[in-house]
Parts: structure tokens; sequence; C-alpha cells
């Protein structure tokens, strides 16, 4: 058991790729937001790839470990220390019984992960230890850590002093610009040219009135080609408005006038456009971005955004550690 | 319409969304549930997961696996063995929901809305009007004087995306612009064309102007309607909303809670495209209630 001393912000329970499989009855996947980071954690300790973690969010908790156990802390810097000294990031650690692991707020970037040797042994909903906060369901008891919650570890051996080479691990922007890939579609054909040029061409800023299901952006207004005028009444008679149909995540979904990123709660039908979506290599930037932040969106293909990924998963491999 | 051919369009580097056209209409939502059924029956590993829609079905894929190309080859190839839905018939059960229609609780919400985000007319007097009707007393009656069809779940667990069988009580309505940030548990609205209950209260982007007491998504499984699944409803269910009061939805409201609401659900029906095409035929769709 680790025992939650204070919980931080949001810090939740998270495995990768998450609650995949009931995306038709809607249930989102879930997961960590910056699956990069995430992995290499659970890399660093000995785990598969994808075994339930902790994510934590803008500031860490303070937990205190009942048993002995190795542990990596990736991500986002909240100068974690354990028992007041500085803890390595992108490092596997040893901890012993009764020792304290405190985090603070994160320096930059927003994400950090904590992955333990063995993994948290939560039971599974639907799959997936994942927290699905919204729905209270997934994780510890539905929701983000609680102070006095105590999380159930599947112990295992790891291995202290092992670590992500340098050129291995995400860079994390330092001056609140971020650029963001994005594949035109499925919904492009209903923006028009000057439009799509606008997209790419302005800064957009990351609201605040942003959560797990959907990042809200500011920015210029949109223009639409006449699909999105000309068309039967049952679209709704928005710009907009298309017939209900399934979001890909990642979609970036036109909301009136409002773009809004459907991340990893997000909704998986609507009936609002999304002329572009983010593909899932891109994701950690949106994980690892904050509110202020400004995106620039720069066009890839199909086929660019898969190779993107195939590095992406390289990376999260063995072959990343020393 | 009807797409002679369904067009397929990327999302990102693992989504495919294939449309069959771009209107409200049964045989679309049967031959999106068809290629859906016939993905899962083919075994095609490179298919993680598909999700139907009223005329459409978004796939998600394994791009390791195969292609955008490819996999489009692979289901033109699917869609082309898939048969005439003409002659389909399926069990349907038919739920029934006591409905308070122009409540107290949407009107509130839209009063939030109008005073925090935009200035907003109430949503029963909007529809109604863009609609032709006499006012929200005539759209209470036109809304619930049809069964509604679950044409798939989404946007959030077990959340259902209802299509008027009985033309006489099609309405249709813009989404909000911006959406909502919070809609009622139990909110029943429109957007489209179409309508759907919000499970839990969460955004929105539906016309709003009633509501039912009655959950239906249950993580905990206190009734026995959950014992398959935590949501209550399947593609191909049917939905009477049966007007009442809000004294009635309070009582309906203090069941629930209580853990003694008996679900008004019949299962012994089946519902027949050909005869539902044939009484359709018969219908003059201008008529209103």
């Amino acid at each position: 058991m680790i025992d939650v001393v204070v919980p931080g912000l949001e810090t939740s329970v998270q495995d990768f790729p998450g609650r995949i499989g009931f995306w038709n009855q809607g249930f989102p996947p879930s997961g960590p937001f910056d699956s990069w980071s995430f992995r290499l954690a659970n890399l660093l300790v000995g785990n598969p790839a994808g075994a339930a973690g902790l994510e934590c969010q803008y500031v860490g908790p303070t937990l205190k470990f009942t048993q002995a156990a190795v542990i990596a802390v990736t991500g986002a810097d909240m100068t974690a220390t354990l028992d007041g000294t500085p803890v390595p990031l992108w490092q596997s650690v040893a901890v012993k019984a009764d020792q304290v692991l405190k985090m603070g707020p994160a320096k930059s970037a927003t994400r950090a992960y904590i992955a333990i040797a063995g993994g948290i042994d939560t039971v599974p909903w639907l799959g997936s230890r994942s927290t699905f906060h919204k729905a209270g369901v997934g994780g510890l008891a539905g929701s983000a850590l609680k102070k006095g919650s105590q999380i159930p570890v599947a112990y295992a051996t790891g291995t202290p002093g092992r670590s992500v080479k340098p050129q291995c691990r995400p860079a994390f922007s330092s001056t609140k610009q971020w650029q963001i890939e994005v594949v035109p579609g499925p919904d492009d054909d209903w923006i028009d040219a000057a439009g799509q040029a606008r997209f790419l061409d302005s800064d957009w800023k990351l609201s605040g009135k942003s959560d797990r299901t959907g990042f809200r952006l500011d920015g210029p207004q949109w223009t639409f080609t006449s699909k999105a005028y000309d068309k039967l009444p049952e679209n709704g008679s928005e710009p907009s408005n298309i017939i209900d149909h399934g979001y890909p995540l990642g979609a970036i979904n036109l909301a009136g006038q409002t773009p809004i990123i459907l991340v990893s709660d997000g909704p998986s039908m609507g009936g609002f456009i999304n002329p572009y979506t983010v593909p899932s290599a891109a994701f950690w930037k949106l994980g690892q971005s904050r509110p202020g932040d400004v995106y620039r969106f720069k066009a890839v293909s199909v086929d660019e955004a898969q190779a993107l990924r195939r590095a992406l998963d390289a990376l999260c491999s063995e072959n990343s550690l020393a | 319409m009807i797409y002679d051919k369904p067009v397929f369009k990327p999302g990102g580097d693992r989504y495919m969304l294939i449309e069959f056209g771009d209107e409200l209409n049964l045989a679309l939502n049967f031959t999106a549930h068809g290629l859906g059924d016939a993905i899962s029956q083919s075994g095609l590993k490179a298919v993680i997961e598909s999700a139907p829609c009223f005329a459409s079905l978004l796939l998600h894929y394994e791009p390791d696996l195969i292609s955008f190309a490819d996999l489009r080859r692979e289901m033109m190839a699917l869609i082309d063995t898939l048969g005439s839905s003409a002659e389909i018939e399926l069990p349907s059960r038919l739920f029934y929901f006591p409905t308070c229609y122009l409540d107290p609780w949407t009107k509130a919400c839209v009063e939030d809305y109008s005073a925090k985000i935009t200035p907003k007319k109430w949503d029963a007097e909007y529809v109604a009007e863009i609609n032709g009707l006499s006012g929200p007393d005539q759209l209470v009656r036109v809304h619930s004087g049809t069964e509604y069809w679950v044409a798939s779940l989404g946007f959030w667990p077990g959340l259902p995306f209802l299509m008027p069988l009985d033309p006489r009580s099609r309405l249709t309505a813009p989404k909000y612009n911006p959406p909502r940030t919070w809609t009622p548990q139990g909110t029943v609205g429109m957007g489209g064309a179409a309508s759907a209950i919000y499970p839990v209260a969460t955004p929105g982007g539906y016309q709003i102007f009633a509501r039912i007491p009655i959950p239906i998504w249950d993580p905990e499984r206190r009734f026995p309607e959950f014992e398959h699944s935590i949501c209550l409803f399947k593609p191909g269910d049917r939905i009477k909303f049966v007007p009442c009061s809000v004294e009635e939805f309070n009582q309906t409201e203090a069941q629930v809670a209580a853990g003694t609401y008996v679900y008004n659900v019949v299962g012994y029906q089946k519902f027949s495209v050909r005869q539902y095409s044939d009484w359709l035929a018969t219908v003059d769709a201008s008529k209103r209630f």
C-alpha cells in the first residue's frame, strides 16, 4: 500500500492505452495525457509500458510508502524529494519502507508521472484501471486521490539506477508556445480556403474552460464552404452543425465558433463538425501545456501522422533506457 | 440524401469516418449497424472498435496493421456484402418514461446560460417558433406524439441518440452556439432532427425542454434492467415519452431514490422494417398533432 498524505491537485490512477472498446456505448479511453512520459516511467521500473501508474496534474502529491519499492518519476518537474533528498527525474529509484515522496507545483510543463515496480493494483473497470473522473468510475473509487486514500500495489522487483537517455525524453516548451500537428479531416471540406489558412496561420490560446473532456481554444472566427449552409435541416441550421456522428479522439470539434480538442475523457459522438484531428503522437504536447499557452497547428498527412506514431512507439521502448 | 458510394474520411492517424448519406433515415442507420456487425463477424484484427451513428460509422483502427487505403478497400468489400434492410425484423424493447415537459429545471438551466454566456430565448418557445408550432404546448404534443428509435449510444456513457419514428413528430433545431457547460441529469432535448436524454449532468448542445426522473445508466446496477450493462439502452430499442406533472416527476424520483421504482418496459415486440415502411407510406408527414 501507498498512503496518500497530500493528494495534490488532481492525482489519478491511469493505465495505457486506457479503456478501449466501449466507444460505441460512449465510454472514453481516459488514460495518461502524456503517454510518452508515462510509458517511459513504467519501463524504467521494469513494468509493461501500459501498467497502471499515477498522473499528477499541476501540483503533485505527498505519498508514504509502507513497503520498499522501486519507483520512477517522469514528465513535468514537480521538485520531487524522498525524505527531503531530491529525486532525479527520468530515473528508477529505490524507496525504503516508510519513506515519504513529496512533490510540489510543476516548475514547467503540467503533468508528472509516477510508476511503481509491479504497478498499481486497483480493480479494473471495463478492462482498465484508468480513472474516468466525470463518471466516477475506474481508478481508486472512481476519483482522484484523496487525503488518507490507500493505493494498492502489486509489488515486483525493479532495478534502481536505470535512466532514460536524454535524447529519448520529450522536450517540453519553455516559451508557452507549442507546435501541434493536425491531420485535416474528417470535416475539413466544411471550412473554406480562407478559414483553413486562418486556422493554420493563427495563434490559438488554450482556454481556462478546459478539462479532461475537452481543451477549448480562443482564436479568430471560422468561415465555411457552402456545405455548411446548403444542407438538410436535420443537420441543424448553424454552419458548424452536422447530423450526429462518431468523433475521433483528438478531433478539433467546432461547436458554433468555439474549437474544442476532444481529449482523453471526451465525448464519442455529437452533432458538430470536426475539421481537423490531432494525431496520437501529438497528445503529449496537449498534456504538458496549460491554460494561457499558445498553440500553432501544423498540417500533416495521415501517412506522416502514422510515421510520427511509429517513431514515438519506438522511443517508448527498452532501447531508450541506459 | 443517401450517397451512391460511401464517403471515407480520415480522423488523424487511427480513425476512419464512413458516411452513407446526409439525412436522418432508418435505412442509413441499419447500414451503419450492419457494417459494424459485419466487421465484428469478419474478425478483422486491424479494427479495434467501431461506433455506428445515424448515417455513418466511425472506425478506430490499428495503423501498424493496416493502411488507410487498404482499410478502405476492406470496408468497400464488406459494404458490398450487406443485404437490403427492407426485410429486417428485429426484437425491439419499448420503454415508457414519465416526462416532465416545460419543467422548471431545464428552464432554470437556460436562464443560467442566458445570464452567464449569451442571451437566449427559452428553448421550448424557440423550437416551437422555428417549427411553425403554436407554442410550447403544441411542442409537447408533437414531441411526445411518437415512439423514438435508439439509433446509437454515444457522447456520454449510455446517452441514446433518438430518431422520431412518426414523421408528424419530426422537428428540427440548431445546436447551441456556444454549447452549455452543464445540463441537468435526465434532460430530454433535441438538435438537428435528433432527440437525446442526458444520462448525467454534462455539457451539451441540444435545445432542452423536458426531464425524466429515471436513471438510464447506473454504474452501481441498483435496478435489474442493468444486470447485463450499466447502460439501459441498446440500439434498436424504442422510447415513448409520456408527459407528466412536476408532482408525478417528484414522486417517481423518490421511488428511484428508494429503489422501489419499476421500469415500464415491454419486451414482446419485433420491429419490422417492411411494416414500418408500409405504414409510413400512409402517413401525411405535413400534418401536426
